[in-house]
């Protein structure tokens, strides 16, 4: 078998299989880098003050959706993946994970920063936590909005 | 009329009078006091600032002195479980049961035993220190068979204790075994030195304190008479002593935390002291007279004139009008119905509204429910959230405070179900219930809902500001700055949708034309503001540009539909993986149990969460946006807030 027949024969459900395997990838280390920032910026705060441990665990928690959107977007994909499949629909499963790889990487990290300078806020002035909390949110917009894309594109065409 | 009507009072009375008015409008408690000290005009007719920074140092001075035996007591008091202090909460007193109950407590006397005792306690631990460090340094001698005072009573030889560097004791050995009339002995070694003992004869003292000092030894010295061990077995017969103490003083302060309470009560009534007599820095006086301003709730303007006329009999002036619309020093304080009054903690996080302003919490609060229960979306965990909190309601006592963020997310939770059932989703699918749409296969309906979600949301919220210009007086610009609005959008949205069903004719013709006049309004109007006919242009073609952040807003709201799909994507995901657990056998069922409620738990509140914080943005941002401006400054009632205790 040569290797263009290869591709042919099996080429769609690896690139089908890559496609998921980089959503729940890049996602999950966006958002495990933030989560990671978050939790090294509240422990030391922790010394200190245990009793906002509830609410420093809220700020930790913000960056971990990309990873979850990523996941879902991978699981989606792979409910299509079939041994046999053309190439150019495992090509167009690859595509359409990428909005949620991508954004949901950087976003993950961008939103750590966010929220881990929001530490500062709980430190300082408890109450008014919930402003760097909503601050944090603003980034997630976008992953969200990629999210959707990638949605709407897996289910969109159908081959 | 959601934010409260507010009179101003302007009152003189004599200076003797002010503390026991003061003392009644606490028990009153809905009088904001302004600050008169920057008021230039009256300071310029003479009238003098009152400061009474003593008496505040001593109230301080007091409170510190409570809070530390209360700190201290709270340690050795016995803890109730987190569950039955909920349900019992705290006690409910009226401020007049508090005075009469603080004053008396005399905790005087019992602050200067628990003070005494603290202190001794200190010293007695300082002390077991210094011993134990004692014996620390007397622990690797323990093994010298021999008294210290025989050790020093030698007629021809002198003794040396000392201790030289591990890593020299080859070298040390091989230098003094080759010395005369020298004895020595490494009686301990650690894992840094070594402990030696040497005796020397007096004739070659001189080499052997010249060998020694080549070896860095470091000379130890014990003013003790018995042996080591002797010596450290009676220091430890001490330190158990003094731990004995330790112990008794520890029991002391078990005992003496039933008086915990008391400080508590004794706090909170120098809490609502010290406000009570820092308020007087807030007021003007002359020799006689003193000058008071400040706010109150004008449905409350008979009950305060009441309380003075009763403190001061006749001898009083009070003016009583109503405050200013425009005027940004009047305080803020909401009401509203139970419902609406459960959102208000997230208008008061915004910003309060200005007097003149409308309060927007009962505008948002239904919006907010629909939006929460579309991103959570599960009817299982709208359950789950409806019985929490209606146990919590129920059968606890809780402060006010908790009572509105549990009746908050008792309101989200009928949302929740609502759209549970829309969506057919009971705890990620585990029961299969009918759904009217099915968002994992039918999500670009429920994408379209979204968007169609925020377009009424978005133009619920320009009719608001047309409303507020029309109660201002100024229809002009609600229709410039709505109405227009109102056609451009209205037009764009009719033309989008004429595409997919075009059956009446000059259908698309009519919301072009709709369209055009909203947008050529716009640019005509936009800009008149600005002074020179060129500046008006360009505002109002800025203004127009302004269709971009319309178009951003509407996108903005697909996240009701992708929170929603997320949470139960991951739902669905976490039972798919119970299944495969259940498939195993025995152990895979108690694997999948646990892994079924860990999981779910942790989705339902990272969905509550997730909703909590995207409904608050798109209230913020893309509501709030449109109309609501905020910055009034906050009420604040004439007490303090309580810690320990409510206060009625």
């Amino acid at each position: 078998m040569s290797f263009s027949e290869l591709l042919v024969n099996y080429g769609g459900v690896v690139f089908g299989a890559l496609g998921a395997a980089l959503a729940a990838l890049l996602a999950g280390i966006g958002s495990a880098i933030g989560v990671g920032m978050v939790g090294e910026a509240t422990s030391g705060l922790m010394i200190e003050e245990p009793e906002k441990f509830g609410k420093s665990l809220v700020l930790q928690l913000l960056p971990g959706t990309q990873g979850l959107y990523g996941f879902v977007i991978a699981l989606l994909a792979m409910g299509q993946l079939e041994v046999g499949m053309d190439l150019a629909h495992g090509l167009y499963i690859l595509m359409a994970c990428l909005p949620i790889a991508f954004v949901g990487w950087r976003a993950g990290i961008y939103q750590g920063k966010v929220a881990a300078a929001s530490v500062t806020i709980l430190a300082k002035n408890e109450e008014q936590t919930t402003k760097g909390i909503i601050y944090s949110v603003m980034v997630e917009t976008y992953p969200l909005l990629a999210f959707v894309i990638s949605l709407i594109l897996l289910t969109a065409v159908n081959f | 009329m959601a934010i409260v009507k507010m009179s101003k009072f302007s009152l003189l009375t004599f200076a003797a009078k002010k503390e026991e008015l003061l003392h009644e409008l606490q028990k009153f408690q809905y009088v904001h006091f302004l600050n008169l000290k920057e008021n230039e005009d009256m300071l310029e007719i003479g009238l003098e600032k009152i400061e009474v920074p003593e008496r505040i140092a001593s109230i301080n001075d007091e409170i510190k002195n409570v809070s530390f035996a209360i700190d201290l007591l709270a340690r050795y008091a016995e803890k109730k479980s987190g569950l039955q202090s909920l349900k019992e909460g705290r006690e409910t007193l009226e401020f007049p049961e508090l005075e009469e109950r603080a004053q008396r407590i005399n905790y005087r006397g019992i602050f200067e035993k628990i003070h005494g005792l603290d202190q001794e306690k200190k010293r007695i631990e300082q002390e077991i220190t210094a011993i134990e460090d004692e014996i620390a340094q007397l622990t690797p001698w323990e093994t010298l068979d021999i008294s210290f005072a025989e050790l020093y009573s030698f007629k021809k030889c002198q003794a040396f204790l000392g201790l030289i560097p591990k890593k020299r004791i080859e070298r040390f050995q091989a230098d003094f075994s080759d010395l005369a009339l020298t004895y020595y002995e490494i009686v301990h070694t650690d894992s840094e030195n070594a402990y030696i003992l040497v005796l020397s004869h007096h004739s070659i003292m001189d080499e052997t304190l010249e060998r020694l000092k080549n070896h860095s030894f470091a000379h130890v010295e014990f003013p003790y008479t018995t042996k080591p061990a002797e010596r450290i077995s009676s220091l430890k017969s001490k330190v158990e002593k003094l731990q004995d103490e330790v112990a008794k003083i520890e029991d002391e302060f078990v005992n003496l935390s039933s008086h915990l309470p008391d400080f508590e009560i004794v706090y909170e009534y120098l809490m609502n002291k010290k406000i009570r007599v820092s308020a007087q820095e807030n007021f003007l006086k002359s020799q006689q007279i003193v000058v008071i301003e400040g706010y109150i709730p004008t449905d409350r303007e008979n009950e305060f004139h009441e309380i003075v006329k009763r403190e001061l009999g006749n001898i009083y002036y009070l003016e009583l009008k109503e405050a200013d619309r425009n005027d940004p020093d009047v305080p803020i304080l909401l009401s509203n119905s139970k419902f609406s009054g459960a959102f208000e903690s997230l208008t008061s996080m915004y910003a309060l509204p200005k007097y003149n302003e409308i309060d927007p919490t009962p505008l948002f609060a239904f919006f907010y429910c629909i939006f929460f229960g579309m991103m959570v979306a599960d009817f299982g965990y709208g359950l789950i959230l409806w019985l929490g909190t209606a146990v919590l309601l129920k059968f606890f006592k809780l402060a006010e405070k908790q009572k509105r963020t549990i009746r908050f997310f008792h309101y989200l939770s009928y949302a929740t179900m609502f759209w549970g059932i829309i969506y057919g989703s009971f705890l990620g699918g585990i029961i299969e219930l009918p759904a009217l749409i099915n968002p994992s296969e039918q999500y670009n309906h429920v994408l379209i809902l979204s968007i169609a979600l925020g377009i009424i949301h978005i133009f619920y919220a320009l009719g608001i500001q047309g409303y507020i210009y029309l109660r201002d007086g100024k229809p002009l610009d609600a229709l410039y700055d709505v109405g227009f609005w109102y056609m451009l959008l209205g037009g764009a949205i009719l033309y989008l949708t004429g595409m997919f069903v075009p059956r009446i004719a000059s259908y698309e013709n009519i919301s072009l034309t709709i369209m055009g006049i909203g947008a050529v309004g716009i640019v005509l109007t936009g800009g008149r503001d600005k002074k020179t006919i060129g500046g008006k242009l360009i505002g109002g073609l800025y203004r127009l540009y302004g269709v971009s952040s319309y178009v951003g807003d509407f996108v903005s709201y697909s996240r009701l539909m992708a929170l929603g799909l997320s949470g139960g994507f991951i739902a669905s995901a976490i039972n798919l993986m119970v299944q495969m657990l259940f498939n195993i056998g025995f152990v895979g069922w108690v694997f999948g149990i646990l892994v079924f409620i860990i999981g779910q738990a942790f989705n339902i509140f990272l969905s509550c969460l997730s909703g909590y914080v995207h409904t608050i943005r798109l209230t913020y941002v893309e509501f709030f946006g449109k109309f609501y401006e905020g910055g009034g400054k906050s009420f604040r009632l004439f007490r303090s807030e309580p810690k320990y205790i409510d206060l009625k």
